[in-house]
């Protein structure tokens, strides 16, 4: 079912990219313009995701005939879990130019372990002190212009 | 001879010294602890390569990939979870070892292979890559259009699983490639208005997305493990060592020339190259029932294979531009960056920064023998460290890395959709190689093919023009016409097999 779905995702991938590339601008000294290799990749896509759904389909149809009528109970959490770094990447994102990005960072480490339940104290420590060293490396050795946030306001 | 001397002063420096040593306890981590790959500590070093000297830049990747396929060896014996997939050919035999109170002998033969693997490789990129050098020279872009799709091809036919999720994979890395300003008409394209993707998409924070912030949402979509160290072996590293050299030296060399030469093809990494050594081993033993059951005979046929694999995967980077695995991939990129530009013209550079890149492979393989064993000694440190303190150091790491390319928190978002879309194709089995070697070979491809059209005013069979064009175009067609070859020749030898017993 999932290979099923994806196929499809990429036969729809495809027609979206044959769209775009269609609409890029030719030129008359130039036989191929710029729309050839997306076109081709787009179509590369449809085909791939075709051929992907197909080689599923015989299997799908033997799960609807199969009278099996039991609700399987889908587990979210897992994945809930598996989109937090996600999430605190975005969290950086936006509130790194406010709270600078030693604190963020130093935020998002103490969640990661937290949820992982390490105790507090440790995971204070560790979020404190590889916050600090990551920030200072980055940007007073490496001379990165990382956002100083209320670092800067606190002088 | 000039340019000799210039590279050993390129290497031999408090700077360039102290990297490597540092870069080798770095790759000892990362290998050892289950759910780093080499791929990823790569990946993860290049923002801070990005503010060194090329010599010390290529010496942290070069010493870190080594180190860190070896290390991979350690958690695969001990607790039967091999530290990158590398390991994964012979885990079950060295775990079988280890429960028998032979950990650390196995690990000691470990080690020995893989330094002998990658000085074998070493000594085959030293020497191989001037003389290809020197032909790829007479290359043109008709050659190097039919290289790229030649290692584009190889890259979905040696991935494991499907190939149509192998083919999909690549055109997501080609489609990436197409992103920015078209070189013959400076068009825009998939740029969406931001200004940031008009010179294309960087490739690292691609990287860092792909093999660090996935395994950081695999590992926070499991269900928390627990590792315990069953068991702490006390026998002698080497002491064992020269017997089984002895008994096995023939694999040694066997398993270095096979991984050395799938390591050199598009696609292939060390860790196809250990089960195809691991596999041809088994066929040619003379113990095969042993195979599976913790021999060693196994684990110096793959463990050779794997570290050669690393090194022989630059001989076409080096040559070609074309990189032979996910770790050349990014340091073409790095080369690159360093105003190495990799090509035949690399070899003909007076500056002495190739026999520096020689020198640094040398240097790699032989710090692995006292490191390496000090890591043996010391295996508990490495496989106890918990993950759960590690991922959100890394996570940082991934953030401040991919915005340090460019300065551009546009690079922080390339990550984090990437790294997204990565996580769902890798839990439904797509490679990955494939996207890399996509993203890094499709401007090569599509830059070759216009410029090649521009120069025959469109006449497509112009690619056959040229002797070595042409042989590599009918390689190509060859390579994409093998199923259906081996397809016909199954039944043909089927056919034959079932008419024989009726004749009879």
């Amino acid at each position: 079912m999932r290979d099923l779905l994806l196929g499809l995702a990429f036969m729809l991938l495809g027609a979206v990219v044959i769209t775009v590339a269609s609409q890029y601008p030719t030129m008359a000294s130039l036989q191929y313009g710029p729309s050839l290799f997306p076109s081709l990749i787009g179509g590369g896509f449809l085909i791939g995701g075709f051929v992907l759904s197909a080689i599923q389909l015989p299997a799908l149809k033997s799960q609807l005939s199969s009278k099996d009528d039991s609700i399987r109970m889908f587990d979210f959490r897992p994945i809930l879990l598996s989109l937090l770094p996600c999430a605190l990447i975005i969290f950086y994102i936006f509130a790194s130019e406010f709270l600078g990005a030693a604190l963020c960072l130093g935020i998002i480490m103490l969640v990661l372990m937290l949820v992982k339940r390490t105790s507090l104290i440790l995971a204070l420590c560790v979020s404190v002190i590889a916050s600090l060293v990551i920030y200072f490396i980055f940007s007073r050795y490496l001379l990165i212009p990382l956002p100083e946030g209320l670092l800067n306001f606190w002088g | 001879m000039e340019a000799f001397l210039l590279g050993l002063q390129l290497v031999f420096n408090v700077e360039t010294m102290l990297v490597i040593l540092a870069a080798a306890i770095f790759g000892v981590f990362v290998g050892a602890v289950p759910g780093l790959t080499a791929t990823m500590a790569v990946a993860l070093l290049v923002p801070i390569t990005f503010y060194m000297d090329p010599t010390p830049a290529i010496a942290a990747i070069v010493t870190t990939s080594a180190m860190a396929i070896f290390a991979g060896d350690i958690p695969a014996t001990y607790l039967n979870i091999p530290g990158t997939p590398s390991s994964a050919a012979y885990v079950g035999d060295s775990n079988l070892l280890a429960h028998k109170g032979r950990a650390r002998e196995t690990l000691g033969i470990n080690l020995i292979c893989s330094v002998f693997g990658g000085l074998f490789g070493t000594v085959i990129l030293v020497f191989v890559s001037p003389s290809l050098a020197e032909v790829a020279l007479q290359f043109s872009s008709f050659e190097y259009f039919w290289l790229a799709l030649l290692g584009l091809s190889c890259s979905i036919f040696i991935a494991i699983g499907s190939r149509v999720k192998a083919f999909l994979s690549l055109m997501i890395g080609l489609l990436l490639s197409t992103v920015g300003l078209d070189m013959m008409s400076g068009a825009p394209r998939f740029t969406f208005g931001i200004p940031d993707l008009m010179g294309g998409i960087n490739f690292i924070p691609v990287m860092i997305g792909m093999f660090a912030l996935n395994e950081l949402m695999l590992f926070y979509g499991s269900s928390n493990e627990k590792r315990k160290l069953p068991y702490l072996s006390k026998d002698s590293v080497f002491k064992q060592a020269p017997r089984h050299v002895k008994a096995y030296w023939r694999n040694m060399i066997r398993g270095s020339s096979i991984g050395t030469l799938i390591g050199a093809l598009p696609g292939a990494g060390a860790d196809i190259a250990a089960w195809i050594s691991y596999a041809v081993g088994k066929s040619r033993s003379k113990e095969k029932q042993a195979y599976g059951t913790g021999h060693i005979e196994g684990i110096v046929d793959a463990s050779s294979a794997n570290n050669s694999g690393i090194s022989g995967a630059w001989v076409p980077a080096l040559v070609f531009g074309i990189p032979g695995d996910s770790i050349t991939a990014i340091v073409i990129g790095v080369l690159y960056m360093k105003g190495m530009n990799p090509g035949p013209t690399i070899f003909m550079d007076g500056t002495g920064l190739i026999y520096a890149l020689f020198i640094v492979f040398f240097l790699a393989n032989l710090i692995m023998l006292p490191i390496g064993f000090a890591a043996i000694r010391s295996a508990k440190v490495f496989i106890l460290t918990p993950r759960k303190i590690l991922m959100p150091i890394i996570l940082c790491f991934c953030i401040i890395g991919a915005f340090s390319i460019n300065n551009s928190i546009t690079d922080v978002w390339i990550m984090l959709l990437i790294g997204f879309i990565a996580s769902i194709l890798v839990r439904c089995d797509f490679p990955m190689a494939p996207a890399i070697l996509g993203l890094v070979l499709g401007t090569t491809l599509e830059n070759s093919f216009m410029s090649s059209m521009l120069k025959s005013n469109g006449d497509l069979l112009s690619f056959f023009s040229r002797p070595i064009s042409a042989g590599l175009g009918a390689l190509v067609i060859l390579l994409w016409f093998s199923p259906l070859l081996t397809m016909a020749y199954r039944k043909i030898k089927n056919n034959q097999a079932d008419k024989a017993p009726r004749n009879s």
